[in-house]
């Protein structure tokens, strides 16, 4: 009797395989190498920017699951592995000699972009197939595709087509269409005009420029968004969960065309996890399914979960995958009567959440994660209440963030309010990271399908007694609480438990800028700003301390009366726009005469002013002189206030209050104030008239509006921001100090600090 | 006739003692046996101040009267004693300002018009127009300050300054151009403590810090026992060198004046009577002020003591030659102060107030807290020290009044990276002190704005530095934790966890004795 072994029956052909750096496909390729010495496989890899596809290849053969592999990459390459460059998009002219083909390559996202989702799953197939036509009818083709093409159904699926009767060409016609339709939507007037409101209430302050490239980000994170909301909703609309099954439900159609004239086989696993035994128990490659949801039960952050506890999680080891998938290779059907094979364990090995819940809340006890300094994670414990109450309470954590979000964004500066909005922003990616993902997962977490895997098992079956050891797929072996809790969530919290240790030996970031004596390169110059960067002042307080030296007791109450009135407004003008706000208090030195603002500044403001100073900041700015670097003081208050800080600086660019001929302010300014951007440009005009790199120079500043001063130079530092500089210093690590001004009490700083 | 001072030892029917500690004060019940040295109760004051002034002007010790010295077209200055002293400020009008008074009328009279009024600062701050209008009163400030003939010392306005000559142990002595170059030089001094006046009010007052340097040192300090005592202060001896070498260059009228121990107004004489003869009045006082104290925020609180004007009366006035006058005015001083103190104890127990010479109208930071103590409360002393030499010094301050921006800038700067670095005063004397003393910044601050000088907080440190290296151990009861180790200290909670904490050094039962100060008092310790 012929040897009837998977090897026997696949020695000699000549096998291409598509997406082998992919998990699925590296598996398939590593297990085909291992284990059928005598195939022959080709390889599509894909160019990856100057890295052909033969060197990304390479790379991929130096990975530690091949190093059981026989023979090193170029003996490989020489005998057994031939690289096709090329990609789906434009799948190149294939080896005239094929005798099989497995298309494992994919886009694994569950919300691609409709446009993406179309042209992975369906354009892809139908551009592979082309070609697989091209070298004739005999060409065994084993599509890797989905369980969950099923979709929303419930119950029984059946190892068959899919049941449904969508116009795949339409749908393709549409969903390609749609990524150009929705960039021309989103230039609309309206959408743009919606974009840039909320641009501009983010980022006003710093100036139209960053408004305008704040408006561009937003508009193309709204494309990509409106591409996966359209896509989703299409899917629903016909019955899938998401753009994803939806896109390779119509895949299967095209393959199904093919398989008229040519064997094929459909392979469908359900959710591929970590290797149970090959290449290595618990092998994973990058975070699939349940990964992050697994991970964040574990740092305590994954409060409940939309489902039930005897809702069955359909849940396959990838070794499984492959294995069945390299028995299907070797049994091609017939032409015109397509294989279908589920490759799940719901049919003969369930897991329920409530196991699954168990055995990872299990592992954690027993393994917690020791986040940071402050011991092991608190586990939540998981009720499963339903997905609504899920939902209601998500629904309602996030109404409460947004407003927190308002409120904190308006709150008046302090370590405090910087410090909630540390927590709030943690927060807000935790209530982020769960929205997206229930969203993803609700229709999985509920859906009652069960594969009938008849054809697979049946396929298990017929292996020779050795090959059941080699190409494993009996989902019956695995004992699901030894799975989860020793084999899949050691191997995906493997990489976190690294990174923490090496976050550990790193210590914390103190977050302050290194010394300039550390850093002192030549041509570099230190740009500081004033208010709230070198002292605690305002433009509003300064005046009146100005104003009210001239005033007695009576005036003095009026004038202050009168300007308390105007604080709303001005606070409105001075988030809206920096330079509106400054010129509108400028306006209250009309009449006042510039020779007597100077002498008030010198007699009594130089006290207002020293008594603000931060001694930190000082010291700054004298380490910069000390280091022989320039230091520049670029500020929108008026030149008089800033004369008792004259002898710090090289140079002092502030506002010039224009005078009559008779030396009495007009309440206008000599030129526009240095506000946002055009602090920026005249920085860098100064620096080029003197010499002065910016890339290395130093900036100082405390406000959003001072962004475009902070990112004109290469060492950008943040001293106690508001609350919108500090989210973005902490998204661009910049160093962020806290100069302690002398408080409102006695002008006096506290020894120890403020906070015990 | 005042009651003169006198060593309580604790027993079981002492009542729980006054102990100040910065804007507040506790109640503190001490063990049996601790001795607490009361100051002697005020003496009576000189009902005609004016007429003392006259007599004292006109019959001044071991030099003419003063009119005999004034004539048409000499330049006369007066100086006077800057912001620190007294302490707290007197209640006005401030016997400067009388005494000056008195100056200006006989020079008028002897139709002197080259005048000038010159406030010895030395490295302090510069005076506020209010400050110097409070020393020298209306009249006078209306008369000169406009003109800008009433101003303050500048130590680094180098064209102005004078330098004199060396002495003959080699310390330049450099003082006040203007002051160096008159006919005569008219000092109006108040002698508050001992270690006041003399010729450490012309040589030091007004001299630069090229001048200072030479006796405001670590080593000189560290040898100064004490400087309370001028005749076994290293300092003194270095002032007297230089003001013994002045004197052969300028004619000096000193005017010492001394003043008696009202220094709490109403209503907190409480804190000058002894605890157990407190009235209800009294009591209700304490129970009143301690609620006050516990609740006021401390913005309200800093003004609650730092508005306090002392009712001083005058004590003495005596004026002419520099060293007569001195010793004259020392012995009313020591009338005052002077207590008998038997032996040493192995604990000394300092309550630090709210004030010291150098935040008037300021904070006490805690390097001043530092200074106040181990400084000026550790040495007032005659004879030795109250503490055995290896004993402990326990300290009553919070630590946490912080740094004024305004008037300290060198000293946040002292805090944060010298003191991080060393707490030795030698070493931050070797490695630091010119760096300070020289900074542009600080000048600036120094000469423009109301700063002390760079090298001012050094000088705190280093008068400190006899306690330093007398005691082993030093502890600040409620003192803030980080800011007492940064001083190279240690912080405890009570005062028992204080004794439990020196209790390596001095034993489990040791001596303790309590210097009961505010009102100043000298320990004459045999």
């Amino acid at each position: 009797m012929a040897d009837r072994s998977v090897g026997a029956r696949l020695a000699g052909q000549r096998v291409l395989l598509t997406g082998v750096t992919g998990f699925v496909g590296q598996a398939l390729l590593q297990l085909l190498l291992a284990e059928v010495p005598e195939i022959r496989l080709v390889v599509l890899v894909r160019a990856k920017g100057s890295e052909s596809g033969e060197d990304r290849f390479r790379q991929l053969l130096g990975r530690e699951i091949f190093t059981g592999i026989e023979g090193d990459a170029d003996s490989l390459l020489g005998d057994r592995l031939t690289v096709v460059e090329g990609d789906l998009s434009d799948v190149p002219p294939l080896p005239g000699d094929l005798d099989a083909v497995v298309h494992c390559a994919g886009d694994v996202s569950f919300d691609p972009p409709v446009d993406e989702g179309f042209r992975n799953n369906v354009v892809g197939t139908r551009a592979l197939l082309e070609r697989v036509r091209q070298i004739g009818d005999h060409v065994h083709y084993v599509h890797v595709s989905t369980a969950y093409v099923a979709g929303r159904r419930r119950g029984f699926v059946p190892e068959a087509p899919v049941d449904h009767s969508v116009d795949v060409e339409a749908e393709l016609e549409w969903g390609l269409a749609q990524r150009q339709a929705v960039e021309h939507r989103s230039r609309s007037a309206d959408v743009l005009a919606g974009i840039r409101a909320k641009a501009e209430r983010q980022h006003s302050r710093a100036g139209s420029l960053s408004v305008a490239t704040a408006t561009e980000e937003k508009r193309k994170e709204w494309v990509r968004q409106e591409l996966v909301r359209i896509g989703g909703e299409r899917a629903r609309s016909l019955g899938w969960t998401d753009c994803y099954t939806f896109t390779k439900a119509l895949g299967e159609r095209v393959v199904e065309e093919h398989a008229a004239n040519a064997p094929t086989s459909i392979v469908r696993p359900s959710i591929i996890e970590s290797a149970l035994a090959k290449p290595h128990p618990g092998w994973i490659e990058g975070f699939k399914m349940a990964e992050p949801l697994i991970l964040a039960y574990g740092r305590g952050e994954l409060p409940e979960f939309p489902s039930a506890p005897d809702t069955i999680v359909d849940i396959v080891p990838v070794d499984h995958v492959v294995a069945a998938v390299a028995a299907v290779l070797a049994a091609p059907p017939r032409a015109g009567a397509p294989a279908y094979f589920h490759v799940a364990t719901g049919a003969r090995n369930p897991l329920s959440f409530g196991v699954l819940y168990d055995a990872v809340r299990s592992y954690f006890d027993a393994h917690p994660f020791e986040l940071g300094d402050r011991g092991a994670a608190r586990l939540p414990e998981w009720r499963f209440p339903g997905a609504p109450a899920v939902e209601r309470l998500l629904v309602t954590s996030e109404r409460a963030h947004r407003v927190a979000d308002h409120v904190i964004a308006r709150a008046p500066r302090s370590d405090r309010v910087r410090e909630l909005a540390r927590k709030l922003d943690q927060q807000g990616r935790r209530l982020q990271f769960l929205r997206r993902y229930l969203d993803i997962y609700r229709e999985y977490a509920v859906a009652e399908l069960g594969f009938d895997d008849a054809n697979t098992a049946a396929l298990y079956d017929g292996l020779e007694a050795r090959d059941r050891a080699v190409f494993a797929f009996d989902p019956r072996v695995i004992d699901w609480p030894h799975y989860l809790a020793e084999v899949h969530c050691p191997a995906v919290t493997a990489p976190l438990r690294q990174y923490d240790e090496v976050r550990k030996a790193r210590g914390r970031r103190s977050g302050a800028p290194r010394p300039v004596a550390a850093t002192a390169q030549p041509h570099a110059a230190a740009f500081f700003d004033m208010d709230g960067t070198l002292l605690s002042s305002n433009v509003i307080e300064t005046y009146l301390w100005l104003r009210l030296q001239e005033l007695d007791g009576h005036a003095r109450f009026a004038e202050l009366t009168r300007i308390a009135r105007r604080v709303p407004g001005l606070v409105r003008a001075e988030r809206r726009d920096r330079g509106a706000f400054l010129r509108s208090v400028y306006k209250e030195y009309a009449g006042a005469r510039l020779v007597d603002l100077d002498a008030i500044a010198d007699e009594v403001l130089s006290g207002h002013v020293l008594a603000r100073l931060a001694p930190a900041a000082v010291r700054r700015v004298r380490e910069h002189r000390a280091a022989g670097q320039p230091t520049v003081l670029v500020t929108g208050a008026i030149r008089p206030l800033t004369r008792p800080l004259a002898p710090l600086f090289d140079h002092i660019e502030a506002a010039e209050l224009a005078v009559d001929d008779r030396g009495v302010c007009t309440g206008f300014l000599a030129a526009s104030p240095l506000v946002g951007e055009s602090r920026a440009a005249w920085m860098r005009q100064w620096a080029g008239e003197h010499d002065v790199d910016l890339a290395a120079s130093y900036g100082y500043a405390d406000s959003h509006s001072d962004l475009p001063m902070l990112e004109a130079v290469g060492n950008p530092v943040v001293v106690c921001p508001d609350v919108a500089l500090f989210r973005h210093a902490r998204k661009n690590r910049w160093p962020t100090v806290a100069w302690a001004s002398p408080g409102a009490t006695g002008r006096t700083l506290n020894p120890a600090g403020d906070r015990r | 006739m005042s009651r003169p001072g006198f060593v309580l030892e604790v027993d079981d029917r002492t009542p729980p003692l006054v102990v100040h500690e910065g804007q507040g004060f506790r109640l503190e019940e001490f063990p049996l046996g601790t001795r607490v040295i009361y100051p002697p109760e005020s003496l009576p004051a000189i009902d005609d101040v004016d007429a003392a002034i006259r007599e004292a002007l006109l019959e001044p010790v071991d030099q003419a009267p003063l009119p005999a010295q004034l004539r048409p077209g000499m330049r006369l200055t007066i100086a006077f004693d800057d912001v620190s002293l007294p302490l707290p400020p007197m209640r006005a009008p401030d016997i400067r300002q009388r005494i000056i008074e008195q100056v200006l009328t006989m020079a008028a009279e002897a139709g002197v018009d080259d005048v000038q009024l010159i406030a010895a600062n030395a490295l302090h701050r510069r005076m506020t127009p209010a400050e110097l209008r409070h020393i020298v009163g209306e009249r006078v400030w209306r008369s000169f300050g406009p003109q800008g003939l009433l101003y303050n010392h500048d130590a680094e306005d180098h064209d102005n300054l004078r330098h004199i000559g060396l002495t003959d142990k080699g310390e330049d002595v450099e003082i006040n151009r203007r002051a160096a170059e008159s006919d005569l030089l008219v000092y109006v001094n108040v002698n508050l403590v001992a270690m006041d006046g003399g010729h450490k009010s012309v040589p030091i007052g007004l001299a630069s810090y090229k001048s200072l340097r030479h006796h405001h040192n670590a080593k000189t300090m560290v040898r100064s026992h004490s400087f309370m005592d001028h005749e076994k202060s290293h300092l003194h001896h270095s002032a007297w060198r230089m003001g013994r070498l002045l004197k052969e260059h300028l004619n000096i009228f000193q005017i010492e004046t001394t003043v008696n121990n009202d220094v709490f107004p109403a209503p907190y004489e409480f804190l000058m009577k002894r605890e157990w003869e407190w009235s209800v009045k009294d009591q209700a006082s304490v129970l009143a002020a301690r609620r006050a104290l516990s609740v006021a925020p401390r913005r309200l609180k800093h003004k609650m003591f730092h508005e306090l004007r002392a009712p001083y009366g005058l004590t003495g006035i005596h004026a002419g030659d520099t060293e007569a006058v001195h010793e004259r005015t020392l012995a009313t001083v020591h009338r005052q102060q002077l207590v008998e103190v038997d032996g040493q104890s192995d604990v000394l127990v300092l309550g630090v107030p709210y004030l010291g010479p150098y935040n008037v109208n300021s904070s006490m930071n805690p390097v001043l807290a530092t200074c106040m103590g181990l400084g000026y409360l550790f040495n007032s002393y005659r004879g030795q020290p109250v503490v055995r030499r290896g004993g402990a010094v326990i300290l009553y301050h919070p630590l946490d009044e912080g740094f004024n921006q305004l008037h300290h800038p060198s000293y946040v700067d002292f805090y944060d990276e010298i003191l991080a670095e060393s707490t030795d005063p030698a070493v931050i004397e070797a490695k630091y002190e010119q760096q300070f003393a020289t900074d542009p910044w600080y000048i600036h601050l120094y000469r423009t704005s109301h700063a002390y000088h760079g090298v001012h907080p050094f000088y705190m440190w280093y008068w400190a530095a006899h306690a330093m290296d007398h005691v082993d151990e030093v502890v600040w009861v409620g003192g803030d934790r980080r800011a007492a180790a940064r001083l190279g200290f240690r912080a405890a909670s009570s005062f028992a966890d204080a004794l439990e904490m020196v209790s390596g050094t001095v034993g489990t039962s040791p001596s303790i004795t309590y210097l009961r100060n505010p009102p100043h008092l000298i320990a004459d310790t045999r």
